[in-house]
């Protein structure tokens, strides 16, 4: 098999990936656990389910890339872990731990104190997700004010610090600029910056990159895999693009209709995936080195409605594969299985096939071997 | 910032010229292409059965058998340096800044007009206050409890507000808590420096009945605006910090909301400055609303143009203050 | 007085009268209120303020008599006023020569001395009027009243640049150097004093020389413009704003068009103002109130009096006339205006008097009173040119008016047929178009018309240039061919003279601000006019009035439609309530309060 040259970092997991039963406590020793999370909102169309039982972990210092579709699921997990859930009318069930603090059950003040200092997220689009009446310099300092009680002038030297450290140039002049005075990039470090100006534990990064171009998007990721080790910081990346997590993710989550498809470390996602949605997505994905003859693969179909989901598994409207389960795909419900230490994934394909088709059909096309290797047009 | 003022404060110079021009030209010109001569146009300036050496007199006064652009120059010599009314005969001498002199109340226009502006500021004002706290902190609890009963119930009412004319609503409250029950009796403006108790309480039926509807508008524009503020990205980044919900709804949420909310106050107290021209009326108030309903059923004409003059200027000064505001609070406009 | 320019406002109050008539009461009921019957002999109820003196008293009271007013006096000088209320209202703060007796019914018709001491001294063939002062008057800063004081009031009101507003009898009428005198603020070295047709021999004489007899001339006197002004106080345009007094109360403050505040004159001595009375101890105008608000806080007793005097408003009325109690507070003088409608003599076929006749007896009167306002509001349906309150009135009837209010079609028709027209003929009809009341009567007499047989076009124009620039230019009509134009009426004092002569006498047309519409020059009526002048006896001088009347209606001339009355609403804490007859309204001079 080949491997994926990318960058690896060898997840630290558990060999025993905790699969759904108990939740009462925190099966391990991670920051965070998160177990059989669930949120549905109440629509005048109907509930809809925007995430149905999702469970993963992450210890400090590590990274989880969340990926999926648009419509997955994905942000919606990262609000619930927030708490930005509470005013809604979202129905959350399941637990999440926080360094052992149950955040589900507990009060809005508490998960609100958390918010900014211990689990902190930036957003997609800095230009919108930051305040445009408000210079940098001011909303880096409201977000170290509220939860660090310093005078105005020290908060807005550590801003200052901060916009240095993130490498944006002149900070001392560039702090009472507004967000609109910063080009992209330096927008979303900037961003990065008032997030990390709590030294949070857990930092969520909802598409970091995806409104940026390409060569800032590497500046960016690099900015990020620094502070995380400086930090220790564990971060979770939610993208719909692999290659984002292939550079930074230590395990990846892949979620598709709000449920979990697949769950391993990124060499098990990249060089032995076991969901064909995951193939799919592998496929479909540009990539620098395949020759540029090479068509990509889209996965036919559009992402389902979280209203409507459809029975059984899921995926299986677009799934190549559904009709080698004899007839399991379209009734029932696929439970979440190990495949591998620490790898599981949801689908009614047998271990063995899966690996048969993956090792038979799709190595050869997606696995990249030598550079000079030819390739015949798909 | 500065070169931003500076820029508006010319455009503004530049603005009120233009009006002034075309306010003269209109009471000048249009009756003179509608056919009238110079003696008809001074007839209007004599008030009611004029004999015709007053008439002569005052046409020769007023120069209106000069060309237009003579008369508008010395109007605007006027403005800075006072004006002679001059007949061979007689003199009269209106001084600076000379609006013009009203032959039939024989007094010059622009004292007139000041010694109506205390009402019409104190109507203005006062109800401007009410009207922004009131419709603003209405639309933005509307906003936040959309669809319950206290949003519906107050949507309501601001429908209502928009919809009453004020006539109607000044009458009623004048007809219920001024005559019928003497809560509020004899609305009559006492200056403030007199008595300000006095001065508040008559002005509060005006103040109310004028508040409703301009508060029932700014709540629904505020609750329209707060609904979309609220739902931005960088409220959901606030939280996201950790702020508490009363400052993400006013740091964040209000004051982005409150841009086009303050533009729209520039121009509606600009207005209103200009006279409350029903309000005053419905609750005889000498104020520049009255002054200007007076001077037309006197077909008063230098009164007329004053006060059109007046109010224009009044707009233009409240535009380039909602303009010169506007970049102070959305700092994307400065550049 | 010439008031056929004045009548109240209230644009945009009309409809606010529709929003609170809704709130009001039921409609008013038609009974026939008459000139100054129907109310109960006590003094108190309905029209008891039109026969006698309601809750007489002489006391004393601390409290403040407020007025209000829907517009602006034209001006509170007394030399540059023309309106009724204006005329009624300066007796607080000035004594003219003479003014009119302080009485309810006839006796107020009557003027008595006020400044002087008799009415004037007749001599030198009619030419010279005499008239002596009373001694102890003075101004309100203690300056004794002398005759240069008269004369200098009297001068002033030559400057028509300066004062236009007020009547113009003195430089028609008075000898010298009259007809050139510019006023004393040209050139004041030399036309201070200028003035030669007044003499003053003493301080205490004035001399009035008149370029021909003129029999009327103290009615001229009761004139406000013959109030004493201090030379050296005048401040010309600015008088207005503080007039020195020589009435019960002095001006303390006055806002212009605003605010007017007056309190007691301590230098005004009762004992030689009789006609007036010090009351109260203080008096205050607001102006520019809203018509129906000054109406509802009459009612709802905040107010004392609305100053203008014409009456209340539509909503008001409804009010007072649906409620007992509310009506027992109300009286419905006659107010000496006459409604009526010009009969050309000249524009054909209209020169023939039977055309005009045909008019007059096609008129419907009902509707027109209806038009004007019905019985209470608009008046008493009128067959006589002069209303009854003028000086040897008497009543006929010549065309059915008040026998055949409805309009009589059939005599109508006959007279087409005298005057060569029995299928009718085509005119015009000139009115105010801004005037509710003036359209309403055009639209029913072009309907009357119709029925015998006239077809008539409707002509409306603006108030403020109808007698200037349309109506009252004779070629204007002529071209037009508008043979009947409407209008109202009302004498500068009340005798036949004072009524008729700007209306109907041939040498007042003019091509221009003409006044006799109906270009009427019938020599019996010019001959009676003249007469005026030169006749000395009071009795026989009256009894024109009667003639000339009679001879306009034979003349038909004019088609008289109502004798205007009004609504007055009298608050229950005035005192010395009474219908001035010659004003129409309350007299001012005498309120106090409870």
């Amino acid at each position: 098999m080949a491997v994926w040259r990318g960058r690896t970092k060898g997840g630290a997991r558990d060999a025993a990936a905790p699969e759904v039963t108990d939740t009462s406590a925190p099966a391990t020793s991670a920051m965070l656990d998160v177990r059989d999370l669930k949120i549905h909102f109440p629509t005048d169309d109907g509930l809809v389910k925007a995430v149905d039982g999702i469970s993963f972990t992450l210890d400090r210092g590590k990274t989880l890339g969340i990926v999926g579709e648009s419509g997955s699921g994905k942000s919606v997990t990262s609000l619930g872990i927030m708490g930005l859930h509470h005013g809604t009318n979202a129905k959350v069930s399941g637990k999440i731990w926080l360094d052992g603090e149950e955040l589900i059950a507990a009060s809005a003040a508490r998960v609100r104190e958390l918010r900014g200092d211990k689990v902190a997220m930036i957003f997609q689009d800095p230009l919108s997700s930051l305040h445009p009446y408000y210079t940098v310099g001011y909303q880096i300092s409201e977000a170290y004010l509220i939860h660090n009680k310093v005078g105005k002038k020290a908060a807005k030297q550590h801003a200052i610090e901060m916009l240095n450290r993130v490498g944006i140039p002149n900070p001392q002049t560039r702090v009472d600029d507004y967000p609109h005075q910063f080009s992209g990039g330096m927008r979303q470090r900037a961003m990065i910056a008032m997030s990390l100006s709590c030294n949070p534990e857990l930092l969520i990064a909802d598409e970091p990159t995806t409104a940026l171009d390409v060569t800032v998007q590497a500046q960016i990721l690099d900015l990020m895999a620094d502070l995380q080790q400086e930090f220790g910081s564990a971060v979770i990346i939610i993208t719909h693009d692999l290659g984002v997590v292939a550079e930074l993710a230590d395990d990846i989550l892949v979620m598709y209709a709000g449920r979990m498809a697949e769950y391993g470390t990124s060499e098990d996602i990249f060089d032995r995936p076991a969901h064909p949605y995951a193939w799919g997505l592998l496929g479909s994905m540009p990539r620098m080195d395949r020759a540029r003859s090479e068509r990509l693969i889209p996965i036919p179909g559009t992402p389902p409605s979280l209203i409507n989901v459809p029975s059984g598994c899921p995926f299986h409207p677009r799934c190549a594969y559904a009709a080698n389960t004899n007839g399991k795909s379209f009734n029932e419900v696929p439970p979440l299985r190990a495949v591998g230490p620490g790898h599981q994934a949801a689908c009614h394909l047998s271990t063995d096939e899966q690996r048969r088709i993956w090792g038979e059909l799709l190595a050869a096309q997606l696995s990249v071997a030598d550079s000079d290797q030819q390739r015949e047009d798909a | 910032m500065v070169t931003f003022i500076v820029r508006r404060l010319i455009a503004t110079i530049f603005l009120l010229v233009v009006v002034s021009m075309v306010t003269y030209a209109v009471f000048f010109l249009i009756p003179r292409l509608a056919g009238q001569n110079s003696y008809q146009l001074a007839t209007q300036y004599v008030g009611r059965n004029p004999t015709r050496a007053a008439v002569l007199d005052i046409e020769q006064k007023l120069g209106l058998n000069e060309p237009l652009w003579v008369q508008y120059g010395r109007f605007i010599r006027g403005l800075a340096f006072g004006e002679h009314y001059n007949s061979g005969t007689s003199s009269t001498y209106c001084p600076p800044p000379c609006f013009g002199y009203s032959f039939r109340s024989q007094q010059a226009v622009w004292p007139l007009m000041v010694s109506s502006l205390p009402v019409t500021i104190s109507l203005a004002i006062g109800a401007a206050i009410l009207w922004l706290v009131g419709g603003v902190a209405i639309g933005v609890v509307s906003a936040l409890k959309r669809g319950t009963l206290f949003d519906r119930f107050s949507m309501g009412i601001a429908l209502a507000g928009v919809s009453l004319p004020i006539f109607f609503t000044g009458l009623l409250s004048l007809a219920l808590f001024s005559y019928k029950w003497p809560i509020f009796p004899n609305v009559t403006f006492v200056p403030f420096t007199q008595n300000p108790l006095l001065w508040a309480r008559n002005l509060v039926l005006p103040w109310v009945t004028l508040a409703f509807l301009y508060a029932a508008l700014y709540a629904r524009l505020t609750r329209a605006g707060m609904l979309e503020t609220m739902s931005e990205d960088y409220i959901r980044t606030a939280r996201a910090k950790g702020l508490n919900e009363r400052t993400v709804i006013i740091k964040h949420g209000l004051r982005a909301a409150l841009t086009p909310i303050i533009t729209i106050f520039g121009m509606d107290l600009g207005a209103l400055l200009g006279g409350a021209v029903i309000t005053e009326h419905t609750f005889s108030l000498n104020g520049l609303g009255q002054f200007t309903i007076l001077a037309i059923d006197n077909q008063d004409l230098p009164e007329i143009l004053g006060v059109t003059m007046l109010a224009a200027f009044f707009i233009i000064i409240a535009n380039l203050a909602v303009d010169i505001l506007y970049a102070v609070v959305d700092p994307r406009v400065r550049h | 007085m010439k008031r056929r320019g004045f009548m109240g406002l209230a644009a945009v109050g009309a409809v606010a009268t529709l929003a609170l008539a809704a709130c009001g009461g039921g409609s008013s009921s038609s009974s026939g209120g008459g000139g100054g019957s129907g109310g109960s002999s006590g003094p108190s109820g309905f029209n008891a303020a039109v026969t006698g003196v309601v809750n007489p008293s002489n006391t004393k009271s601390t409290g403040t008599l407020t007025y209000g007013l829907s517009s602006t006096p034209d001006s509170t000088d007394p030399g540059n006023t023309y309106y009724a209320f204006m005329w009624n209202f300066t007796r607080l703060y000035t004594m003219p020569l003479m003014t009119y007796a302080s009485s309810p019914g006839s006796a107020g018709l009557k003027v008595v001395p006020d400044l002087a001491t008799a009415p004037g001294t007749v001599s030198d063939n009619g030419l010279t009027w005499t008239y002596h002062l009373k001694t102890n008057v003075k101004f309100e800063d203690g300056t004794p009243v002398t005759s240069e004081d008269v004369k200098y009031a009297v001068e002033r009101t030559f400057d028509r640049s300066l004062f236009p507003l007020g009547p113009s009898y003195y430089p028609l009428l008075l000898g010298g150097n009259a007809a050139k005198y510019p006023g004393p603020f040209k050139d004041r070295s030399k036309n201070l004093m200028g003035l030669t047709a007044i003499a003053t021999p003493d301080a205490h004489t004035v001399v009035f020389h008149l370029a021909k007899p003129f029999a009327d001339f103290n009615y001229v006197a009761a004139i406000p413009q013959s109030a004493p002004v201090p030379p050296n106080k005048d401040t010309g345009a600015n008088y207005q704003l503080h007039p020195m007094s020589t009435g019960p109360y002095k001006f303390q403050s006055y806002q212009l068009n605003k605010q007017l505040t007056l309190v007691p004159n301590t230098n005004w001595n009762p004992a030689t103002d009789p006609q007036a009375k010090q009351l109260v101890s203080k008096i205050t105008v607001t102006m520019n109130m809203n018509a129906n608000d000054i109406d509802n806080r009459l009612l709802a007793g905040d107010l004392d009096v609305d100053m203008a005097g014409s009456g209340v408003q539509a909503a008001a009325r409804a009010k007072i006339l649906s409620s007992t109690s509310l009506k027992a507070q109300a009286d419905n003088p006659i107010s000496g205006f006459l409604w009526f409608a010009y009969l050309n003599t000249v524009v054909p076929p209209m020169n023939n008097v039977h055309c005009r006749m045909a008019i007059e007896y096609a008129a419907n009167k009902t509707n027109l009173q209806t038009a004007y306002g019905g019985p209470f509001a608009g008046g008493q349906i009128a067959s006589t040119v002069s209303p009854p309150n003028v000086v040897g009135h008497k009543s006929f009837d010549l065309y059915e008016a008040t026998t055949k209010p409805g309009g009589d079609v059939a005599k109508a028709k006959e007279q087409l047929k005298l005057c060569g027209q029995p299928n009718g003929f085509t005119t015009g009809i000139a009115y105010r178009s801004d005037r509710p009341k003036e359209v309403a009567a055009a639209t029913a007499l072009q309907q009357a018309l119709s029925l015998a047989g006239i077809k008539t076009t409707l002509h409306g124009y603006p108030a403020g240039t109808y007698y200037a620039n349309f109506a009252g230019v004779p070629k204007y009509m002529h071209q037009h061919n508008i043979g009947i134009a409407f209008g109202g009426w009302a004498p500068d004092w009340p005798d036949g003279y004072g009524f008729f002569d700007f209306i109907t006498a041939g040498n007042t047309i003019s091509p221009a601000g003409n006044t006799n519409i109906e270009e009427l020059n019938d020599p019996v009526v010019n001959d009676l006019l003249a007469k005026y002048g030169t006749t000395t006896d009071e009795a026989t001088r009256n009894s024109y009035t009667a003639q000339i009347d009679m001879q306009v209606m034979k003349d038909a001339g004019i088609l008289p439609e109502v004798y205007a009355k009004s609504l007055l609403y009298r608050n229950a804490n005035l005192t010395n309530v009474y219908v001035q007859p010659y004003y129409g309204m309350y007299n001012y001079a005498v309120l106090g309060l409870k």
